[in-house]
């Protein structure tokens, strides 16, 4: 294998191997600049991805169906159907969480009734997302399909430039992170919490964990589904546009810490800021690949992840 | 007759991916989502092997710009191509397979799948990028070059073949029963003395070492190394095939690879261009309803020519044989030091607890316990509920770590050691919850606890597998005595699910003996034992102690106390209130009013 990344003409961030000095200053801004647009999506997938993870403890793969059903079903609307893009938006959101609720309530609660382990669910949510995805090609085929979001504007700072679409991806994804934390206290918060503790001792004092799942694939999958329209602002949408997103939401999770509530969304964003930053020595190729090694170093030297306990 | 060649060539290539993944999601429970980057592994590596030096001046004629090859012949390549799968995979699953298990290797392999379709598709100087490693020399054999696809397919139906072979019998083997056992519960295998993270790794990589070997009999069948072929979707499939097949059954692989790999080609003239999406939504709607309604898949575990060829071959095993003689299991010399049969000592302290200090949080659950437990004694541990009876059995194991204190046996400090290396040293446990193999037999179940068995290392298995079967029979032997000997009196070929609670307390306290340890502590070893069979269980405890082993237990009826114990130690809130003969300690007042709550 090579050490190091081939020159490629296409991308314009692969100087070999820089030293710090000759680091440009405008790059680096650049680069932090869309380290923190990149590290608010991931922020969002992890608060999506660990609001179930954490409470059901199920390794819950199918999510990646959910994010591209909302995107598919948030273009058909607007292009096909030609409604406006707010109702497009809506319906994609709606759909995110009736799809995300429904397989919990069709497929996981009866799996776990007729006492199914964590391995045969994860296994029956590989097969949703293998399934979903692949009807959506079918039905829409494999191509690319933007959304008619229209051009956003151009801003400057310094040498750094963004678009509306970055300033709105940031205020949305944290604004609903500043949601899922503040809600935290509340009542359904506060049982979705008690039942990841203790699933048996939280139906013991009356609450129902059946009633607390419903509700955390429904914030989930909500904030999943905004995050798949998020992405169609800029970028257009592919049968399998699902995996990656979902992948880095686990990610995230596993890195914040299992049972942090803010662990994810933090780690979301060191995450999207390492990766843009390692833009200054590494090619996007080898973006993966980063991703790859910080989750094999935590595994190394902090397996509970940056905000998790060890468990008993 | 070419065209049918190619689908079953192909079908053989998933049928390799999938009875290696098997090894490791269905006999050790793990899941790799990487299966097809060691497949692409293999292929890069084998390809890059073979395809020709180039010479300076004379590019060779690749069409995506790579270089030139080393020039080898395919065989070499091939093993080098293992070799390399089967040292990457041991790598990366070692930290995780040593941590934590489940859903981090998931993410794990995951990430390393995408890393790797992504590195084939964009190195472009060393794999090709997107048009791959091409054209890749067809193999040889006997001097001979194999183009047409019958003479490759029946090379790799013999390695399929081979590849059966290989995984039926390190799944049946000694090595293929820890795997199973760690399967059902990874720390029951740890507290009989068995390495865990060992096997884990091993296995991880025989299924990455043959998948290696299917990616370079691919690349070279094709003649082309190239990403897609090696994508996650690959991995998933096989995934798919071990599902619907059935778990830890090489059987039912076999059926379903061939059912999911005759898909394509029949979806290929159906739907045409649409074939592989609708491929995925069949196999992915599949694995839905089969995790759903039958998730131990269309051939279940314990099915196939092997069950019947047991059915024939129980009899030896289920010899008559009452007595009250330990067999020769227990009696084997445990590897402590000291540990000989020597005779019995009633004064020799075989274990000394010293200082013993756990809290958790703020609760203090074990305060300054200090004891010792004498050879050739029964000890009793007694006391209220929540005194800290199982949390001081998890101290004296080093289950839990101590926060001050010593444990030493035979005068050497354990209590650095993992419960591994304690129940090496001549200490087992058994625990409240029973923490049985359930889908394995009783036999199993006991003799996965039998130390020093040959067939437990895969590079023995290999070498001397006549030996390693021998060796088994006499393990399996020594089990069934041993399930004999406690009064298992069902066929112990039966499933542990399907035995009664009582029977399966027994099948606990057979294989804490099996581990042939020389102080054996038991959490509640009667409870919910039929009272017929209660009476077996102490006479057999009584004859563990008479032959000099050291015997601690946890019991609640002070009646069963009474007649077992020949010393009892009286813990409240996680103190010593007194040690001595139950019958003194029942006649103490403040004591009897903490017990039962007066």
């Amino acid at each position: 294998m090579a050490t190091r990344p081939p020159a490629s003409p296409r991308d314009e961030l692969t100087l070999p191997l820089l030293t710090a000095s000759d680091v440009s200053p405008s790059l680096f801004l650049q680069l932090l600049v869309s380290g923190i647009v990149l590290g608010s999506t991931y922020a969002l997938l992890g608060t999506s991805v660990s609001t179930i993870y954490s409470t059901t403890k199920v390794f819950h793969f199918a999510h990646a169906f959910v994010y591209t059903a909302a995107a598919y079903v948030a273009l058909a609307t607007a292009s096909s159907l030609g409604l406006p893009l707010a109702v497009a938006i809506a319906a994609g959101l709606l759909v995110a969480v009736v799809l995300g609720v429904g397989i919990e309530l069709v497929v996981y609660r009866p799996m776990r009734r007729s006492g199914a382990d964590s391995l045969g669910i994860f296994l029956a949510s590989l097969g949703l997302s293998i399934a979903g995805p692949n009807l959506i090609q079918i039905m829409f085929g494999p191509d690319g399909r933007g959304f008619p979001a229209g051009d956003p504007r151009l801003f400057t700072l310094g040498t750094a430039t963004f678009t509306t679409w970055d300033v709105l991806t940031v205020v949305v994804s944290w604004a609903l992170i500043g949601g899922v934390l503040a809600m935290r206290r509340s009542r359904w918060g506060l049982a979705s919490i008690a039942v990841s503790a203790n699933r048996e001792l939280a139906s013991a004092v009356g609450i129902s964990p059946q009633r607390v799942h419903v509700y955390v694939f429904g914030v989930g999958s909500f904030l999943v589904g905004v995050a798949a329209v998020l992405f169609l602002l800029n970028q257009s949408a592919t049968p399998n546009i699902g995996l990656q997103p979902v992948l880095l939401g686990f990610i995230a999770t596993f890195l914040g810490g299992v049972g942090s509530q803010k662990g994810a969304p933090f780690a979301g964003l060191v995450l999207g800021m390492v990766v843009s930053l390692s833009g200054l020595w590494l090619a996007q190729t080898f973006q993966t690949a980063v991703i790859f090694g910080l989750l094999f170093v935590f595994l190394i030297v902090r397996p509970q992840g940056l905000f998790g306990k060890i468990a008993a | 007759m070419e065209y049918y060649a190619d689908i079953a060539i192909q079908i053989m290539f998933l049928m390799m991916l999938a009875l290696s993944l098997n090894l490791l999601i269905g006999y050790t429970g793990e899941t790799s989502m990487a299966q097809a980057a060691f497949y692409g592994v293999g292929a890069y590596t084998a390809g890059l092997l073979t395809l020709p030096v180039a010479v300076a001046g004379l590019e060779v004629a690749t069409s995506s710009g790579v270089a030139g090859g080393q020039g080898w012949g395919f065989w070499p390549a091939a093993g080098v191509a293992v070799l390399v799968s089967f040292a990457v995979a041991s790598a990366i699953s070692l930290p995780a397979l040593s941590r934590v298990r489940g859903e981090y290797l998931i993410l794990l392999t995951l990430a390393f799948q995408l890393v790797v379709t992504q590195l084939m598709g964009s190195l472009t100087s060393v794999t090709g990028g997107a048009f791959g490693l091409t054209p890749i020399p067809p193999m040889t054999l006997f001097g001979e070059m194999l183009v047409r696809p019958s003479q490759v397919a029946a090379v790799v139906g013999l390695l399929t073949v081979l590849t059966l072979l290989i995984c039926w019998g390190l799944g049946e083997s000694p090595f293929g029963r820890i795997l199973k056992g760690i399967r059902e519960h990874e720390s029951a295998v740890r507290a009989v003395g068995k390495n865990t993270v060992v096997p884990k790794a091993v296995v991880f990589g025989i299924a990455a070492a043959i998948a290696g070997l299917a990616g370079a009999l691919n690349a070279s069948y094709y003649q082309v190394a190239a990403p897609q072929s090696f994508n996650l979707d690959v991995s998933i499939l096989a995934i798919g095939v071990v599902i619907l097949g059935g778990v830890a059954n090489p059987l039912g692989t076999v059926v379903a690879a061939v059912l999911l790999g005759s898909l394509k080609p029949v979806l290929d003239s159906l739907v045409g261009d649409d074939a592989i999406a609708w491929r995925g939504v069949i196999y992915g709607l599949a694995l839905v309803l089969v995790m759903r309604y039958r998730p131990q898949g269309l051939i279940p575990e314990h099915r196939g020519p092997r069950d019947l060829v047991n059915r024939f071959r129980r009899r030896p095993e289920t010899v008559e044989r009452p007595s009250t003689q330990a067999p020769a299991a227990a009696k084997a010399p445990s590897p402590a030091p000291t540990s000989t049969s020597g005779p019995v000592q009633e004064t020799a302290a075989v274990l000394t607890i010293a200082g013993m200090t756990k809290s958790f949080g703020g609760v203090k659950a074990v305060k300054d316990v200090t004891f010792d437990l004498t050879r050739g004694q029964i000890t009793a541990l007694v006391g209220p509920n929540g005194a800290g009876k199982t949390t001081l059995f998890n101290l004296i194991t080093n289950t839990i770590r101590a926060d001050e204190g010593t444990v030493s046996l035979n005068g050497v400090p354990v209590d650095g050691l993992s419960i591994t290396g304690v129940a090496r040293r001549g200490m087992a446990r058994s625990f409240q919850d029973g923490r049985l193999f359930e889908r394995l037999s009783a036999i199993d179940n006991v003799a996965m606890a039998i130390p020093g068995q040959e067939g437990e290392n895969p590079a023995l298995l290999a070498l001397r597998p006549f030996r390693s079967r021998t060796r088994e029979r006499a393990t399996r032997q020594d089990a069934a005595d041993l399930l004999r000997f406690v009064g298992m009196n069902q066929d112990p070929h039966t499933l542990v699910s399907d035995l009664s609670y009582g029977d399966q307390k027994l099948v606990a306290i057979a294989r804490l003996i099996a581990t042939g340890a020389d102080v054996l502590l038991l959490d509640e070893p009667t409870s919910g034992v039929d009272p017929s069979a209660v009476e077996h269980v102490i006479d057999v405890i009584k004859g563990l102690r008479d032959e000099g082993k050291t015997i601690c237990l946890v019991e609640h009826s002070v009646h069963m106390v009474e007649r077992l114990a020949d010393r009892a130690v009286f813990l409240d809130q996680g103190q010593v209130l007194a040690q001595g003969s139950i019958h003194e300690l029942m006649a103490r007042r403040e004591l009897t009013e903490i017990y039962f709550g007066a």
